[in-house]
């Protein structure tokens, strides 16, 4: 029963992580998108204990709990306490619309399909097919931190990108060891924290946080 | 256990200069530590060559060959050298109210050196990975360290840009571990153990991870077209830490790049890897010139110039063959001096100054013959003339390229004359001319410049001749990739 249903459930799970980077690109108010990011989180780390319990590793049970910790709670924490700190901001028009950046979406997910079929046709395991789904997410994470020009909305694109990388090396090869998943887990914290400081020194030095105002050094 | 101890001095250095409150202590540790590690680096680099060996510590996570013996000499080399450097400069950019800064940068400096350390000596490839992100998230506040609009900007940059392309290498390093694991069964994410099964490895999702690899790690190698945040923060961080960031920890970059190459070219022959090396070298070395020729600001000419001479590493890693692999190694060790001896002096030229437009710095070699004697000598070595090293490695990599890849070398000869004339013309606005008149006459710097005269003597050494006992290095460290 279960074996029948996983490759089902791990499908399932991939495809709400992805959306949840869609609903990203449409959703302007900042708050929203932190707790999207957090859903995505949780989803991935649902589908992490969900094969954790098929391959019966307590090891990537263990990760998936610290996923969970880590990305559904203490980061959307850090971020939000971001939010209030830098108060609400006004909506800022992204250097691309929603529908067209939609549109770049469905087209970066073709491209996933495209580029990892050396994988999905190779990997003898029930949950590769998910893989280009991960990738997906991987390219519109990076995809949001290039067109958008709050400072904010571009971390949370590089910890969506961070997530569809984790869930890739889940899909395609049941996780990477556990001592780089924890060397992993320190560098994105850290660099959430460091992003969260940088945060601040831009509303101070440029009054805003639109990236946009930087671009002073050229040549 | 000498591996323990090399990584383990850093990392305490850093610990205790965090809770320490005296500058003075603070300045004794972090020289004291940095000498240290030279020691050890040294120890350990010629133990492994001497021996034609490597070592391993802590179950196989450490693990250092006659490659990691190399970027492990280089790194404490420079390492010290800045650090002693670094002493003199801070003082003079920070005084007793900025001891707060001056303690940053002290703690973020000794964390930078254990990060680079970390990378090239572990076995374990997504160990590796986290030990080359580290490297940026320590050196952000250290660009940051004036906390201006400019330096945040590069900062930020540098943050953003260096964080997503080395997502890419992680990509990368899942999928040589998954095409590991599917090819042997259970494998470790180790080097040693992806390189003894790369013969039987899936040709198709090694060719896919490599271009991951290349993209993510050519990020943090600073070749084009993503080098972009490169001369932002190479140029915004204090000359110490740019001298560290443009002399090894590119490098830092590049032999993570290799490190996969050499598995790589196992599975696919080295023809892939070749091409595209040729590739990304060349339109580096062509975005490099193109900025080099307009440069109006001195510590961005260097960072470009950095650009360049990474893409002439990897055109001497894509020309490939003994000697192109040869010529590629020494270039390394050669721009490392080089480039870390200008961007020391030109933090000189800054306190002196005030400014980093070319434009307004007049009378250079009238105003601090030292500084600008020494500034014109390494910026003849960096443009490849003899008598220094430089030109060696230059030239044993073209010769090279003629035998393979004529076209190429010639287009990529025909760039580094655009780079010569470009830098040669704005080093000599900065030299001649008569210097503003409230200018004082006389160096900024005294003794904390000393220990440069080590790279100008390693510079002139090379240029001259080739110890045997680097050849014999560079051989061991060519065996490791495959040569």
């Amino acid at each position: 029963m279960f074996v029948e249903l996983f490759p089902k459930l791990v499908n399932l799970l991939a495809s709400l992580a992805l959306g949840t980077a869609f609903l990203l690109i449409a959703r302007r108010d900042l708050r929203g998108q932190v707790r999207l990011f957090a859903a995505q989180s949780f989803f991935v780390s649902i589908l992490a204990a969900v094969i954790a319990v098929f391959a019966s590793s307590a090891e990537l049970f263990a990760v998936a709990l610290g996923l969970a910790l880590l990305k559904v709670f203490i980061i959307p924490a850090i971020l939000h306490r971001a939010v209030s700190r830098i108060g609400l901001q006004r909506a800022v028009a992204p250097y691309l619309g929603a529908p067209a950046a939609l549109f770049v979406c469905g087209v970066l997910v073709a491209i996933a399909f495209y580029v990892m079929a050396p994988i999905t046709s190779s990997n003898p395991l029930p949950t590769a097919d998910a893989v280009p789904v991960a990738f997906a997410g991987v390219l519109i994470g990076a995809f949001i931190t290039v067109i958008r020009r709050r400072a904010l909305t571009q971390i949370l694109g590089f910890l969506m990108l961070e997530n569809g990388i984790f869930l890739l090396a889940l899909l395609a090869t049941y996780g990477v060891p556990f001592i780089v998943e924890i060397g992993v887990f320190l560098d994105v914290l850290v660099a959430v924290l460091i992003m969260e400081v940088f945060i601040y020194r831009i509303k101070e030095n440029f009054d805003s946080i639109e990236v946009g105002e930087m671009g002073r050094l050229k040549g | 256990m000498i591996l323990v101890a090399l990584l383990l001095i850093p990392a305490v250095a850093a610990g205790s200069i965090a809770l320490l409150r005296n500058r003075s202590l603070i300045e004794v540790i972090h020289a004291l530590a940095a000498l240290a590690t030279l020691g050890i680096g040294l120890t350990a680099a010629i133990k492994v060559w001497r021996g034609n060996t490597e070592m391993i510590a802590l179950d196989h996570l450490l693990r250092a060959d006659a490659l990691s013996a190399l970027m492990v000499a280089l790194v404490t080399l420079l390492g010290a050298i800045a650090a002693i450097y670094s002493l003199g400069y801070i003082r003079a950019e920070f005084d007793a109210e900025h001891t707060k800064q001056a303690r940053t940068f002290f703690t973020l400096s000794q964390v930078f050196i254990f990060t680079m350390l970390l990378a090239v000596t572990t076995d374990n490839l997504g160990v590796m990975w986290v030990a080359i992100e580290a490297t940026t998230l320590a050196t952000v506040f250290l660009v940051n360290l004036h906390n201006t609009r400019n330096s945040l900007e590069a900062a930020y940059k540098y943050l953003i840009l260096s964080s997503v392309g080395i997502a890419l290498a992680f990509i990368g390093t899942v999928l040589m571990y998954y095409a590991g694991s599917a090819g042997s069964g259970e494998i470790a994410v180790n080097w040693t153990s992806l390189h003894a099964a790369a013969s039987r490895l899936n040709p198709q999702v090694v060719r896919l991870a490599f271009v991951f690899i290349l993209v993510g790690y050519g990020t943090k190698a600073g070749l084009a077209p993503m080098h972009t945040w490169l001369p932002d923060a190479h140029s915004e961080a204090p000359a110490p830490i740019s001298a560290l960031m443009s002399g090894v920890l590119l490098n830092v970059g590049l032999y993570a790049l290799v490190r996969f190459k050499a598995i790589v070219d196992i599975t696919l022959g080295s023809g892939y890897s070749s091409r595209l090396l040729l590739g990304f070298g060349l339109l580096s070395l062509a975005v490099a010139s193109a900025f080099l020729l307009t440069q109006r600001n001195y510590k961005r000419m260097l960072a470009y110039s950095s650009v360049e001479h990474m893409g002439i590493i990897c055109l001497g890693l894509g020309f490939g063959g003994y000697w192109g692999v040869f010529g590629a190694l020494l270039h390394v060790v050669n721009h490392a001096l080089s480039k870390s001896l200008l961007f020391m002096l030109s933090g000189t030229i800054l306190l002196k100054y005030r400014t980093t437009d070319i434009r307004r710095v007049r009378g250079l070699l009238r105003s601090s013959p030292l500084t600008g004697g020494a500034f014109l000598a390494g910026t003849l070595a960096l443009v490849g003339l003899p008598p220094f090293g430089p030109f060696i490695s230059e030239f044993i990599i073209f010769r090279a390229g003629i035998e393979s890849n004529t076209w190429v070398a010639v287009i990529a000869i025909a760039l580094l004359v655009v780079v010569f004339a470009g830098m040669l013309a704005s080093v000599n606005q900065m030299l001649y001319g008569e210097p503003p008149d409230k200018l004082a006459r006389g160096e900024v710097l005294k003794w904390s410049i000393a220990p440069l005269a080590v790279n100008f003597a390693l510079l002139v050494v090379l240029g001259l001749t080739l110890p045997s006992a680097l050849a014999d290095a560079l051989k061991q460290a060519i065996a490791v990739l495959g040569g």
